[in-house]
């Protein structure tokens, strides 16, 4: 093996072990301040470094950083504490692994060699997302069970039994998807999706499979017991449910590993019904013959971007009472400073790729990162809409759930599996 | 003499309704419209901006308590205990001494208020037959790092000036 094929690992398992860690402190982010948008409140914005206070992320730091000084309770009743302190990691495990099998950029060409851009380059794909995502209820059934609490084990009892049976639905969502695609592999999947139906519309999931997406997602946000499915917690009936007894880190785990959970499923979702990293329009070929009039567009594109976003900034980051020198005048000064920079930066790297020789590893590189943001920003919106159904609809009772689940949602299912295999054996 | 009947709509039996997805749509559209006029502009939320700007207090708001002088700042309460008696919280622990001023017959010597017990009904300024204790300081958060400093004592009682003047807390219908 080559340094480079050494370096290239690295790489690819640094980028699917930490992005969905970074990407929770941007969840959590989005969450709070968003909900306070949604209600039209402000939500956290105080918590500040020597006045800067980066829209709110410094409230992220100072809660982690509260949760990693508390005091780590294992209380007297607990009898299985290697259990107790396995759950959270079962939890957080499953969650950062099922997000290594999500392709970020079309299959790299270096030096003749191919690179999957996946953490573990393997064509297991969908299934080892199913295998992973049952997995993770292990965790939460055992925190329920094993910190004795009648709460807690009530909380799981529930959350057990809706992954259990929303399982289903999402499983017969993805037959019929494998009926489409004719692969169980991810990377293959988002390749496809790279394909125009009719020669203009972009050939994604959402398009060819509008069922199985709705089914997915609402089973996708059954399985990341998010609402209006969570009820493995609920103040008003079973306190916190099942991590009642959990305090300081181990609380923390449970409460990142939720947040990467909904990233995965997120990045998931994307993959098998938005075009994975596909752009729309651009597929890995087109970008590579086109890379230089790409990233000539972008370096126009970029600045005007950021000319309206510095705007946005300078008229929401002030104080909107009388106050003599603004200090968040000046903070949006800095912060407007920093963005120019870093677009200087992008500016520079684009204008690297105008002037390298075609053809070359300059052009996969640029495209491959083209991919890898196009992704990203693919998830955020997805998580945004994670997000945006939790601060719009209530909670189902259990027995709504159940009857969703198992009355409305797996004849669906089912009834989309012969459709969609009706329809492809007809037009093949 | 029939009383007026409104008969309520019932929703959620139309098919598009129990459809259940368009209806979630449209949710979602409502509180999507909430956060991109917040975001666009969020001079128009719905906030006060404490602690910066502190909200306006009422004259007849109930604050924290104190007690009023004489003009020429000797202490207006004869012990009475009008006020300890009233109290449904029982955070008020008078101890009655001799006055010899000549203003009254009694005084108190002690005058102690526990605002962590207090529930701020005002039961004492309307059970005081003198006009001592009033509850118009304007003060709505105290805060002490030790239990024993939330009980007030007569000195700082006596010195907490009122919030408003006499003209001011007497239209306010005390």
């Amino acid at each position: 093996m080559s340094p480079l094929d050494y370096l290239m690992i690295a790489i690819r398992v640094a980028f699917s072990a930490f992005v969905p860690l970074c990407f929770v402190a941007v969840c959590v982010w989005m969450e709070r301040r968003g909900a306070g948008y949604f209600q039209d409140r402000s939500g956290p914005n105080r918590a500040g470094i020597f006045g800067f206070r980066a829209a709110g992320l410094v409230q992220n730091l100072a809660d982690g950083l509260k949760l990693a000084f508390k005091e780590d309770i294992i209380s007297q009743h607990i009898k299985h504490k290697f259990f107790f302190v396995l759950a959270p990691v079962i939890v957080f495990f499953t969650a950062v692994v099922s997000f290594a099998v999500v392709p970020y950029a079309d299959t790299l060409v270096l030096n003749g060699k191919s690179y999957m851009m996946q953490g573990i380059p393997v064509d297991l794909g969908i299934l080892w997302f199913i295998a992973l995502a049952g997995f993770s209820v292990y965790g939460i059934i055992l925190a329920g069970w094993s910190s004795s609490n009648k709460y807690g084990i009530l909380g799981s009892l529930r959350s057990a039994a809706q992954v259990i049976s929303y399982e289903i639905p999402m499983g017969l969502a993805i037959v019929s998807l494998l009926i489409v695609y004719g692969t169980v592999s991810l990377n293959e999947m988002a390749q496809f999706q790279g394909k125009l139906l009719f020669g203009f519309i972009p050939m994604w999931g959402a398009v060819l499979q509008p069922v199985g997406m709705v089914i997915f997602i609402i089973a996708a946000f059954a399985e990341c017991n998010r609402t209006p499915f969570d009820l493995a917690e609920g103040e008003s009936e079973i306190v916190a449910g099942f991590h009642v007894e959990y305090s300081a880190m181990k609380f923390a785990i449970f409460f990142m590993g939720e947040y990467v959970a909904m990233f995965a499923s997120s990045s998931i979702i994307v993959t098998l019904f938005f075009g994975g990293y596909q752009i729309p329009f651009l597929s890995t070929a087109t970008l590579l013959n086109w890379a230089k009039p790409v990233a000539f567009l972008l370096m126009i594109a970029l600045p005007v971007v950021m000319y309206f976003f510095a705007g946005w900034i300078r008229r929401s980051n002030v104080s909107h009472y009388p106050r003599e020198n603004d200090p968040r005048v000046f903070e949006a000064n800095v912060y407007i400073k920093c963005f120019w920079g870093l677009i200087v930066i992008l500016e520079l790297v684009l204008l690297a790729i105008l002037f390298s020789p075609s053809g070359g590893a300059a052009a996969s590189i640029f495209v491959a990162l083209l991919q890898i943001c196009t992704l990203l920003l693919k998830v955020t919106m997805m998580i945004f809409v994670f997000i945006w159904v939790r601060w719009t609809l209530p909670r189902f009772r259990y027995d709504q759930l159940q009857k969703l689940g198992w009355q409305m949602l797996l004849p669906l299912a089912l009834l989309n599996i012969f459709i969609t295999s009706a329809v492809v054996v007809a037009l093949s | 003499m029939g009383a007026t009947v409104k008969t309520i709509e019932r929703k959620g039996s139309s098919l598009i309704e129990r459809l259940y997805l368009i209806e979630i749509f449209k949710g979602m559209a409502t509180t999507f419209g909430h956060l991109w006029r917040n975001l666009a502009d969020n001079r128009r939320l719905y906030v006060r901006h404490y602690p910066e700007v502190q909200p306006e207090i009422p004259v007849r708001w109930r604050g924290r308590h104190r007690l009023t002088t004489h003009p020429d700042n000797t202490v207006k309460c004869v012990a009475c205990f009008m006020c300890q008696t009233n109290c449904p919280a029982n955070c008020i622990m008078i101890e009655a001494g001799e006055r010899l001023d000549g203003k009254a017959e009694k005084m108190p010597v002690k005058f102690n208020i526990d605002l962590l017990e207090c529930i701020y009904c005002g039961y004492c300024v309307e059970a005081c037959p003198v006009d001592a204790i009033r509850m118009d300081t304007g003060i709505f958060s105290v805060t002490g790092n030790k239990k024993e400093s939330f009980v007030l004592g007569l000195e700082e009682l006596l010195t907490t000036p009122g919030a408003f003047s006499e003209e001011e807390y007497k239209k306010g219908g005390a």
